[in-house]
């Protein structure tokens, strides 16, 4: 029988994901042209597999997959998220305080992708901890 | 960080010759939640609690025990 549980699984899945995503910008950032978009469609995919992989296996299971630690666990996850993300903004507006504008839209949607990723790592890895301190 | 709270899940479950999945499903968590409860990691609910106790038919204190803290000496 498996150590981790379905929920923890996903998580492992997510993070690699994550990772993927990183690696894969990184070189898009490095080596894409302008008009290649091959980044968002890999985002899009991504999104979409783990929403699906998620709906299929819950229908499918037999046993509970999800119970009241895995949502305690995920209310820790998203409280470590969402503090990031606010100190995350907070900082954006304190730098840019200011200058009055942001510089452009681009820039600022960069920034907030970073955030976004930071804050889904931070979540992924807090979820990942607290399911190994309790198992 | 472990609980004041202890069980005899483990006990009951083997008395039964019950496996950690069949408690599971009958109780409605996670195979892993039921190594967490029996490990002291986490305490459930008040209605997992009760259900555990009705699947073994056992009163709650029989299965859950509140370990009361020890005052230090000053």
């Amino acid at each position: 029988m498996s150590r981790f549980g379905f929920q923890e699984k996903m998580l492992w899945a997510q993070l690699v994901g994550m990772v993927v995503v990183v690696a894969f910008y990184a070189h898009f950032l490095v080596h894409a042209h302008p008009g290649h978009h091959y980044f968002h469609a890999l985002l899009l995919v991504l999104l979409f597999l783990f929403a699906s992989i998620r709906t299929f296996l819950r229908r499918r299971s037999g046993s509970v997959v999800e119970d009241e630690r895995d949502r305690s666990i995920a209310a820790i996850g998203s409280r470590w998220s969402n503090i990031i993300l606010w100190l995350g903004l907070v900082v954006i507006l304190i730098l840019y305080w200011d200058h009055g504008s942001m510089r452009s839209a681009g820039f600022l949607v960069g920034i907030l992708f970073h955030l976004l990723v930071l804050a889904g790592l931070a979540r992924i890895i807090r979820e990942l901890v607290a399911y190994r301190m309790a198992a | 960080m472990s609980s004041r709270i202890r069980n005899t899940i483990r006990e009951l479950r083997a008395a039964r010759s019950m496996t950690q999945q069949e408690l599971a499903d009958l109780i409605y968590v996670t195979r892993q939640t039921v190594v967490a409860i029996e490990g002291d990691k986490y305490s459930p609910s008040l209605e997992v609690a009760f259900r555990v106790a009705h699947v073994f038919g056992v009163p709650l204190e029989q299965v859950f025990q509140y370990q009361v803290p020890t005052k230090r000496a000053k």
